[in-house]
């Protein structure tokens, strides 16, 4: 018995019935893919905003600072450090910071000066690609800074501003300087966004009387496949007793945690949605094997096997699913790849809103990847090999004369 | 003469609601070899109650069923399937092919299922095909054929597997007597001329009068078993 053949018929018989069934498995296997890709790409962007625009993947600090983020708490020749970790095939950028009160003509606030490494920081993060206007920092302009889109809202500043820094300095006197805004970061984070005001680093040590020390030494795997956890092992190995070296995932254990939830939280929803789908299916199916059970029985009489009309049952559920996928993984692919080039404007509602001190990226984009098709289009198989089980055992099970005669 | 078909005290109960119906009631019967046998009488007296049993489609209450001296009671389910696929051929009143199926694999269906290579199914079906005067008409669907052709496609589907027995449920109840009469032609010349066993339940007159032998079936029992030859 040429089973694909008969169930093809069979789907094709009950066209109308198929259809539907059809277009609701591949409406969820759609939109799954859509869920799937969006959330890797919520996972991806929060990922890229935590390690490429400012934490790094690992960071180190004077054993102290964490706790108490003073000006004194240093790491002391940061820069032998910093240069003995490249050396061992990473890439490592020292920062200095400050804090203090920025005012401009309108409006005053604390802020974080952040004071980089303009040759090494373009090697750790992203950061000077992120801007919403203006342009990076530059040696040769050293007044000017480049800002937090909330601190620019709260100042009432544009590109070209005066602003005046007054703070600390190392040396106990009074930090005081005119600086201008050369530019406007996008949304990076709750703290950057809110108080970050960025400058050279040969600017801020000469600002708050720090000429050798940095407060943080980032660093950055080359590879970004090799495991974290024995990158952070081994640029300890370098580090003193007196320095604390932590990875991203154990700074921001929040944050890390979620992200390795996200892809539960993905399944649950495969779960749920596909339940959903189930039901469609197992409806389908039903109508279609009691309308035709008297043909079962016939089949039956005839000499055919239980064992195969089961598998005939699944052969046609087979077929509604990978026609389904098709459609599903055509439709949810191009949703999903107009989704990863111009995303989701969320800015009306989560404009500003963070989690666990990340701002969540105005522009929600969906991240296309292989797992992200095949899973939803396996999880469809499985439901509807799951769903199917009960017609499929009602006919295999029925005596072929009470088949004959059901109506 | 070689019996095909042997009951022996033969009783099949239903149970309607808290009512037990008595549909056969110790019947013993032997059907042989080359007989075009027919159990009438009126309806509900117990005939396609009785050739169901034959058929192994039900389990008798009582007593047991020889198939070519298998007793079908010690049969499993699968075991059973495996008789009704080469040993028994079904007619049935309302034709029952597969809709989604040409007459060609109608026909085949059953040797296709019992691992017959395709170039033999071809030949045997466009033999019983042309047997049963369906040439030209192997690639319709039932639904592109008449009642009578889709009976003759039946037939064809039941004999092209060299069965021991062909049982019929009121083959010619869905058509009108001339179509009726040409199944019948067709029935008994194959009956003649391959030696196939034919157990026909009916009450139609037409099947009766061509019958060699008539088993008179009345209220479960058999009230006349006559031969005419």
């Amino acid at each position: 018995m040429n089973i694909i053949s008969l169930a093809s018929r069979n789907v094709y018989r009950s066209g109308h019935r198929s259809l539907v069934t059809i277009i609701a498995m591949a409406f969820a296997c759609a939109m799954m893919i859509v869920f799937a890709t969006l959330m890797e790409g919520f996972v991806a962007g929060s990922e890229r905003n935590i390690v490429s625009m400012n934490v790094g993947d690992i960071q180190i600090h004077d054993l102290g600072y964490r706790d108490d983020p003073d000006i004194y708490n240093s790491i002391v020749d940061s820069g032998t450090l910093a240069s003995r970790i490249r050396k061992i095939g990473f890439t490592a950028s020292e920062r200095q910071f400050a804090f203090g009160l920025l005012a401009s003509d309108q409006s005053s606030a604390g802020v974080l000066l952040r004071g980089i490494d303009l040759t090494f920081e373009h090697t750790v993060t992203q950061i000077d690609q992120h801007l919403m206007s203006g342009t990076w920092l530059d040696l040769a302009d050293q007044h000017g800074v480049v800002i937090g889109k909330k601190l620019a809202r709260l100042l009432d500043i544009s590109l070209g501003d005066e602003l005046i820094f007054v703070g600390q300095t190392a040396d106990g006197y009074m930090a005081n300087d005119a600086f201008h805004v050369r530019g406007i970061l996008k949304t990076v984070s709750a703290s950057i966004d809110n108080a970050g005001v960025y400058m050279s680093s040969e600017m801020l040590r000469e600002l708050i009387a720090l000429p050798e020390d940095a407060h943080e030494i980032v660093v950055m795997r080359k590879k970004r496949t090799s495991p974290l956890v024995i990158a952070t092992e081994q640029v300890a190995t370098l580090a003193t007793e007196q320095l604390e070296v932590m990875n991203w995932q154990q700074l921001m254990p929040v944050i890390s945690r979620f992200m390795e939830t996200a892809q539960i939280q993905t399944f649950i929803m495969l779960l749920f949605t596909y339940i959903a789908v189930a039901s469609v299916v197992l409806n389908a199916m039903l109508m279609s094997v009691f309308e035709r059970i008297n043909e079962f029985g016939i089949m039956k009489a005839i000499g055919v096997r239980p064992w195969q009309i089961v598998q005939l049952i699944y052969a046609e559920t087979m077929i509604h699913t990978m026609l389904a996928s098709v459609i599903g993984v055509v439709m949810g692919g191009a949703i999903s790849w107009y989704l990863q080039l111009h995303g989701i404007d969320m800015s009306s509602i989560a404009d500003g809103i963070s989690f666990a001190g990340i701002a969540l990226d105005p522009i929600w984009y969906a991240q296309l990847s292989t797992k992200s098709l095949v899973i939803p289009v396996l999880f469809l198989f499985a439901i509807a090999a799951i769903a199917v089980i009960y017609p499929a055992a009602k006919v295999a099970l029925i005596r072929p004369l009470e088949a004959i005669h059901h109506r | 003469m070689e019996t095909i078909v042997e009951l022996k005290n033969i009783s099949k109960t239903y149970q309607q609601g808290e009512v037990e119906v008595k549909a056969v009631n110790d019947v013993s019967l032997s059907v042989n070899k080359g007989d075009f046998a027919v159990l009438c009488g009126p309806s509900g007296s117990g005939k396609t109650s009785i050739l169901n049993l034959i058929g192994g489609l039900d389990e008798p209450s009582l007593g047991n069923v020889w198939l070519e001296g298998v007793n079908l009671a010690t049969q499993t389910n699968a075991q059973l399937a495996e008789i009704r696929k080469n040993r028994i051929g079904f007619v049935f009143q309302a034709y029952n092919l597969i809709p989604v199926m040409t007459a060609y694999e109608n026909a085949a269906f059953v040797l296709d299922l019992q691992g017959i290579k395709e170039k033999e199914i071809h030949q045997r079906v466009m033999q019983t095909l042309a047997e049963v005067g369906l040439v030209g008409l192997e690639h319709r669907r039932p639904d592109e054929m008449s009642g009578g052709q889709q009976q003759r496609v039946a037939i064809a589907r039941a004999i092209v597997t060299r069965p021991a027995i062909v049982l019929a449920d009121e083959p010619t109840a869905n058509v009108d007597s001339h179509t009726a009469e040409s199944l019948l032609d067709l029935m008994q010349k194959l009956n003649q001329q391959h030696g196939i066993t034919f157990l026909f339940s009916t009450h139609d007159q037409h099947v009766i009068d061509r019958a060699q032998r008539i088993i008179q079936v009345q209220d479960g029992t058999i009230a006349s078993d006559e031969c005419r030859v």
